[in-house]
């Protein structure tokens, strides 16, 4: 008894000065959690280690067995993961050994149903969900599906180590793990650390801390499993409907929408979404009409309503806007008569800048026309021409020259050329003094083409035909028009947990609720609906098949369009507009070649790009005169 | 009786009183337009507090407007007058600055507050931006054809603090 008295004891010198931050750190819990010291080794007291002195025997004969279990089971399968576990793992502040130590025993020996991978690497705010799905996900996919038996739940990972700072994080961690805290364990390894997982969202540590300093109970680390197994649920139910094994994938969005409900912020709300969508492809394979899935006329309106909460609640189409304006701007100077083109008029939203910026240039304004087009409209209402009236009300009061004009169309591959310039009759004799520049603006727009084949190439050799001297084109930079399911999956999931975690950290101040707390939501619910489209949706119903800017330069030049370099000017502006926002640190403009890109940290989400037809004399000597000015 | 004290010179008095000429600021409202316009936003709509007079003067759209210059970088020496008509129109530079500039500076102040992680290009409001918001919100607040309800025009609102002061 004294011998192993000693050894732990010894072991536990041995990490002294490594364990001395996990007692500042968790003095005020560890106090809560020791209760009374009767019966408590005094030196493993000392170091905050709580093992009671009449345990200590048992204790200690269950490490040995623990660290046979480990070795054999690790040695067998991967040896990556004996060298994790021998070199990468945290001690903490164990409170209940006995407990710890049968818990991992039993994991140990009945393995859990699902074979757990690694999980991805972390975020590096350990508040935010980011992760790096698509190479690390498909590769640690492969270590999950060799059948693990050590179910251990500090399942070693790529991840980072805790640092002492992020003591919210660890602690948080530690204190759900109160019941069982492997520290003496590790006595029998030098110095190893346990790598954790991606860490829980703050909300969810906190109810831990506060559960589990409250009432001592266990609230597991099954915060920060759920958080992996959730992720590897919703890999693996992509995998199973791509493989059509729709009896697993059913049984697995079932578990995902239980893990899901116990993730806080961002990430459920991805998982919810993502969940919803993979259960419709399951359950329905032709999903009726509705949701999004195609935009019918009932849901136009609501999509524009939509749009509008996105545009007010985050930063992306307000830089969509202002950089396609300021490029529209710089194409259009010296120019006297001017005609905007607009694929996706909505709201209108763009254009109140653009003639500001008209009104103001120098050598006075042109003669503005606009030519908005839309999609038919539920109720006979025409929307077009509401937002006409609207901008001819503030052209006016601003004195610039506008006319305007809208068409209903259900598709863009439905125009003409004739009807975007429309008819020699406007304007009479004017005409032939002054040549009429057309810019061409798409927002969002050209995705939606890529369902039906062809339909792209006619709208481009539409736009060539009109002769625009400038062609703005803004598209989300993301693949979702792969081939494979899987591969779209995964994208899709990357890329709209980053666009939730940029709604959650640019979030309006509490204050400005009443509006502002519903832009949230809504704008929400606005990617919610791509989701479903791109997981739920097939053939020319699933029109949102973005495509990376790489992709899109490659068709615009294939249709016969050079870029047109977006100036310092909208660079400088984005920046200013990006500064304003709350949760501007996240969001991160970046010049890609000519193009600019809005991001939320390393992740590009939408870029801009402009275009000019190849060739053609009048747009060409325009750029030049441009180029000069 | 708000008082500017000029320094005295001996050899100007020609008899009379000895000691400082006083001058009263309240007697000439454009200096004190000029001195007003020299404040910040927030200052100067303290200042529309003190009297009628001087609440008469704070809200000239030349004061505001001398306001608005300082506090943003203007990109080109453009047409200063053209700029005077649009903003006019638009609904004056007093909005301009409690909508837009006044947001803007105090989101920066923040920012700058916060970190210096914002780049320097991102410090300052420039006036087209300011007037490109401005813009947009103005044109929220058109009313539709038939009057329809609108609802109240939200895209300043990420600029927005939760008290509006002025």
């Amino acid at each position: 008894m004294k011998r192993e008295h000693q050894e732990a004891a010894g072991g536990g010198d041995r990490r002294g000065g490594e364990g001395n931050w996990y007692v500042a750190a968790e003095q005020e819990k560890g106090k809560a959690l020791m209760g009374t010291d009767d019966g408590v080794d005094e030196l493993l007291a000392a170091l905050g280690y709580k093992v009671r002195s009449s345990d200590m025997a048992d204790v200690a004969q269950k490490l040995e067995q623990l660290e046979m279990a480990m070795g054999s089971s690790a040695a067998a399968n991967d040896d990556a993961l004996l060298a994790h576990l021998a070199f990468d793992t945290v001690h903490y502040n164990p409170s209940d050994l006995s407990n710890w130590v049968d818990n991992i025993l039993s994991e140990l020996n009945a393995p859990p149903p699902l074979p757990q991978p690694p999980p991805p690497p972390p975020p590096d705010d350990p508040l935010s969900l980011q992760f790096d799905l698509p190479p690390a996900v498909t590769e640690q996919y492969t270590i999950g599906t060799v059948d693990l038996p050590d179910g251990s739940p500090c399942k070693p990972a790529d991840v980072d180590e805790l640092q002492p700072e992020a003591s919210t994080a660890s602690s948080g961690w530690l204190i759900s793990q109160s019941g069982h805290q492997p520290e003496v364990a590790m006595s029998l390894r030098d110095r190893k650390r346990l790598k954790v997982c991606s860490s829980p969202p703050s909300s969810t540590i906190t109810a831990d801390a506060a559960t589990a300093a409250a009432a001592q109970q266990v609230v597991i680390v099954d915060s920060q499993e759920a958080g992996i197994r959730l992720v590897h649920a919703l890999m693996a139910c992509a995998e199973a409907v791509q493989k059509e094994n729709l009896k697993a994938a059913g049984a697995i969005v079932k578990q995902i929408s239980v893990l899901a409900a116990s993730q806080g912020g961002a990430m459920r709300k991805v998982a919810g979404y993502f969940a919803e969508a993979l259960a419709r492809r399951i359950y329905r394979p032709q999903p009726p009409r509705g949701m999004g899935c195609s935009s019918t006329v009932e849901s136009a309106a609501l999509d524009d309503m939509l749009h509008h909460h996105f545009y007010e609640s985050c930063p992306y189409l307000k830089f969509a806007h202002f950089t396609a304006n300021q490029a529209i701007l710089e194409a259009f100077a010296g120019f006297r008569r001017v005609h905007v083109v607009d694929f996706g008029m909505r709201q209108g939203l763009q254009w109140p800048a653009l003639l500001q910026a008209l009104a103001l240039r120098q050598g006075g304004p042109p003669s503005f026309r606009l030519t908005g087009i839309g999609p038919p409209q539920p109720d006979n209402s025409d929307a077009l021409q509401e937002v006409g009236w609207k901008l001819a009300q503030l052209a006016k009061t601003i004195r610039v020259d506008f006319r305007y004009r809208g068409f209903v169309a259900a598709s863009l591959a439905d125009l003409d050329p004739y009807m975007l310039l429309g008819p020699e009759a406007d304007g009479g004799g004017v005409e032939d003094d002054e040549p009429e520049v057309v810019a061409v603006n798409s927002i969002l727009e050209l995705h939606r083409l890529l369902a039906r084949p062809g339909a792209l190439e006619k709208v481009l050799g539409t736009i060539r035909a009109v002769r625009p001297v400038i062609v703005t084109v803004v598209e989300q930079e993301a693949n979702h028009n792969g081939r494979a399911f899987l591969d779209r999956f995964t994208e899709a999931l990357h890329y709209y947990s980053t666009m939730f975690d940029s709604l959650e950290g640019g979030a309006s101040p509490p204050a400005a609720v009443e509006v502002g707390g519903h832009d949230q939501a809504m704008a929400e619910i606005y990617l919610g609906r791509q989701i479903y489209n791109v997981v739920a949706c097939e053939g020319a119903e699933r029109t949102e098949r973005h495509e990376t800017l790489p992709q899109w330069r490659a068709r615009m030049s294939r249709a016969g369009f050079d870029s047109v370099p977006i100036g310092s000017n909208a660079f400088k502006q984005a920046s200013m507009l990006l500064a304003l926002f709350s949760g501007g640190e996240g969001y991160r403009v970046e010049e890609n070649d000519g193009c600019l890109t809005l991001g939320w940290h390393t992740r590009p989400l939408i870029a801009t790009s402009a275009w000019r037809a190849a060739g053609d004399p009048l747009s060409t000597s325009a750029s030049c005169r441009t180029a000069s000015s | 009786m708000m008082m500017l004290l000029l320094p005295h010179r001996e050899e100007e008095e020609e008899g009379g009183a000895a000691g400082r000429r006083r001058f009263p600021i309240n007697d000439n409202a454009d200096l004190l337009a000029e001195v007003l316009g020299r404040l910040d936003g927030r200052s100067l709509a303290v200042a529309g507090c003190v009297c009628r007079l001087w609440s008469a003067v704070g809200r000239r759209e030349a004061v505001w407007e001398a306001v608005c210059h300082r506090h943003v970088a203007v990109g080109r020496a453009g047409a200063a007058g053209g700029t005077r008509s649009v903003v006019a129109a638009l609904g004056g530079y007093r909005r301009l600055y409690r909508l837009c500039i006044g947001p803007a500076l105090d989101r920066l102040a923040g920012v700058r507050r916060q970190g210096p992680a914002v780049s320097s290009a991102a410090r300052h409001v420039s006036l087209s931006l300011a007037l490109s918001l401005f813009s947009i919100d103005c044109y929220e607040r058109l009313g539709g054809v038939g009057g329809r309800q609108q609802q109240p025009p939200a895209s300043l609102l990420f600029l927005c603090k939760p008290v509006d002061v002025s």
